[in-house]
């Protein structure tokens, strides 16, 4: 009896020992956190967005991508309230997180001089490009809604026939919208040839017969749109109704609308119907309509983790796994260089991300590129259009030209 | 002139939806004196449910809105009785309170589904071509929305007028008390308050989310977009919402229609209904056709 009992708490100890020998010996866990609108206004963008994050975080763990290392990052809600992912992004301090995900424009702008005192690198969902005035710290994942609005700015000048194309601009009355509008108009004063007739701030519109009726008096011909994409469904179903929407790019005496990243993907089309028909969309994200490695990679993880469809074909889990991406690809970076993981090595492993060293998360349609001068990753941007009810490629990638000279 | 004619005819389309969708404020106010600030939630859930009917059930549209309105009229009744009732009695703002934290349930409730937090369309079910007359046109959605509220609005108005439950409604706005005292149950009153708002929301929700998509957001800031209407209109009028929603869509699309995209202006359509609320309200402190209450002591 007393020798089976010794050998049963040898049996323990060789369990205990064997069980956290390899966790508390050698594996690191590292702690990121992530604050967003899970629940609450925009939540349709916010909730996709944080399934990306966590499925990839959860993909690295399982697959040891960092080998037995593995990252801990905390989601919370914010409900969209600034005052919420203050406090959110505050505990992930106190928790000691080596890099921070934030989500909106509001918080972002709100929590800049925490980032600076922190001096915590940080990628939002916001591409707003105000995020990275007098900031070290904040990373825009893709091209700003600035050079989003030139782009599609670009695309009208090229392809317009007749005279100077007339334009009106459909914005969000926020930061979020304005801050585009500001940065077209500097690409009117470089050069850029199109004539900004009218900038339309919305509200909750039932009906927008007055104000297409208006655009079209005056001549426009192109709606650019920077906000999110239940105003613009209901503006195209108007249109719609109003026989207005141009069935070729241009159509004269029509309207042809186009779209900044939030304003368009598969929730454009739900909410617009056979409206959403021919509306132009740009974002440097690429869509499961097209396949290719990168929308493989993004279905087989929402399969993975049991994803419903609408989930695994949203831009938004694309934008959350991307970013999920980008966090560990520096991580990863650090690592292979024997450098302890630590948001400023981190921070240094950002800012080296270029040339030789870009990193191709092939959710992207470009490199994620980022230095101490260059804080936004992907520069490319992709145009889309919906054709039968799906948005797909309307030419190839483009780096819009007057980003660089309003800068 | 086509133009103004179209704007006209915008003005009221949007009116009258907002006169729908202020109708359930008005009914509960009615009869309990309560503003039921959780009237968006309620508006947002007869549009899922409308959409639920008809996408996962597979039953036609125009039957999913009817039942979605039959539904909606026992889910308001159903709150009332658990979370209302007891407070019958007790200060007003008690009441109003208890509305807020509705709110809140039933933001979170709507959460837990995948209405809270993804975007959806009812199937299409009336023609695209809008109808056009003399240069101005209506969709057929509008123009159904419209027909619905209308037809909504004279049952109501019907109702409180002419049938022995609405005057027993009236009664208990007036006077709980003296209607008690005549063998009027005010609790069943409050009840059949909320039920007949519940099914007006649903109504509301149905058409709004007909035109807008149904993203929760949207539709639940309407309980909030309608106050001003619910306001200029007296709160205890039915004929009051009706006439302020319509002159609240008229400004709207007359401002956005000659004054937007003039003189520097934009966005006046938002912000001209609350101006001339406030115009109105200095000379009209009771809103438009709202009781003026005199006590004697």
């Amino acid at each position: 009896m007393k020798k089976y009992e010794m050998n049963r708490w040898l049996l323990i100890l060789v369990a205990v020992f064997m069980i956290t020998l390899p966790t508390g010996g050698f594996a690191k866990v590292y702690k990121l956190g992530l604050s967003l609108a899970i629940t609450g206004p925009t939540s349709d963008a916010g909730n996709p967005y944080s399934k990306g994050v966590e499925d990839y975080f959860n993909y690295v763990n399982d697959t040891g991508v960092l080998g037995d290392d593995t990252i801990d990052c905390t989601i919370r809600d914010d409900q969209y309230k600034n005052d919420i992912t203050k406090r959110n992004f505050e505990e992930f301090l106190d928790d000691g997180i080596v890099f921070y995900l934030n989500y909106s424009t509001g918080s972002t702008l709100a929590l800049k001089k925490d980032f600076e005192e922190e001096k915590m690198p940080v990628i939002p969902a916001s591409f707003h490009a105000g995020n990275l005035v007098d900031s070290n710290y904040i990373f825009l994942p893709i091209a700003s809604y600035s050079a989003q609005a030139i782009g599609l700015a670009e695309y009208v000048v090229k392809n317009n026939k007749g005279d100077m194309p007339k334009v009106a601009m459909f914005i969000h009355p926020s930061a979020f919208g304005r801050g585009p509008l500001e940065d077209v108009q500097k690409a009117v004063g470089a050069g850029l040839q199109i004539e900004i007739v009218e900038v339309v701030e919305h509200g909750k519109d039932l009906d927008n017969t007055a104000m297409l009726k208006r655009l079209i008096s005056k001549g426009v011909r192109y709606v650019i749109s920077q906000t999110v994409q239940s105003p613009v469904a209901t503006m195209l179903k108007d249109a719609s109704s109003l026989g207005l929407i141009a069935s070729t790019f241009g159509e004269e005496g029509k309207l042809t609308f186009l779209g900044c990243h939030y304003t368009g993907g598969n929730d454009l089309v739900a909410l617009a119907g056979d409206a959403a028909e021919n509306f132009y969309w740009t974002t440097s994200y690429v869509i499961t309509n097209e396949p290719g490695p990168g929308t493989d990679a993004q279905l087989a993880l929402a399969k993975r983790y049991g994803r419903d469809e609408k989930a695994a074909n949203s831009h938004n889990y694309a934008n959350g796994m991307m970013v999920a991406q980008v966090a560990t690809e520096v991580i990863r970076r650090a690592k292979a260089k024997d450098k302890e993981i630590t948001k400023e090595t981190l921070y240094q492993e950002l800012l080296g991300m270029n040339g030789d060293n870009a990193f191709q998360p092939e959710t992207t349609v470009g490199p994620v590129t980022f230095s101490p001068t260059d804080k936004a990753g992907v520069d490319t941007l992709q145009l889309y259009v919906v054709k039968d009810g799906g948005f797909q490629s309307a030419g190839k990638p483009f780096i819009p030209e007057y980003t660089a000279k309003i800068k | 002139m086509s133009y103004f004619f179209q704007l006209v005819i915008s003005g009221v389309v949007v009116g009258s939806i907002y006169a729908l969708s202020a109708l359930g404020f008005v009914l509960i106010y009615k009869s309990s004196r309560v503003l039921n600030i959780a009237h968006g939630q309620i508006i947002a859930a007869g549009a899922f449910i409308t959409y639920g009917l008809t996408v996962w059930a597979n039953l036609p549209i125009y039957l999913s809105f009817v039942l979605s309105m039959i539904l909606t009229f026992f889910l308001a009744m159903s709150v009332e009785r658990i979370f209302l009732r007891r407070l019958i009695g007790e200060p007003i703002i008690s009441v109003i309170m208890v509305t807020i934290g509705l709110m809140s349930i039933l933001d979170g409730l709507i959460y837990l589904t995948p209405f809270g937090t993804e975007n959806f369309s009812f199937p299409p079910f009336l023609p695209v071509t809008p109808i056009a007359f003399f240069g101005v046109s209506i969709s057929w959605t509008q123009l159904v929305g419209v027909i619905v509220t209308f037809t909504l609005i004279a049952g109501f108005s019907w109702f409180f007028k002419k049938s022995t439950v609405g005057i027993s409604m009236r009664a208990v706005s007036d006077d709980q008390l003296a209607s008690m005292s005549i063998g009027i149950s005010v609790p069943r009153v409050f009840g059949l308050a909320w039920a007949m708002a519940g099914l007006s929301a649903a109504a509301a929700g149905g058409i709004i989310g007909n035109i807008t998509g149904l993203n929760f957001d949207t539709l639940h800031a309407f309980g909030i977009v309608v106050f001003p209407v619910v306001i200029l209109g007296g709160l205890d009028s039915i004929l009051g919402a009706v006439v302020a929603g319509i002159i609240m869509g008229l400004i709207q699309q007359f401002a956005s229609g000659y004054l937007d995209g003039n003189w520097g202006l934009n966005g006046t359509g938002e912000v001209l209904p609350y101006i001339i609320l406030l115009i109105i309200l200095l000379f009209k402190p009771h809103g438009l056709f709202g009781i003026h209450e005199i006590e004697r002591v």
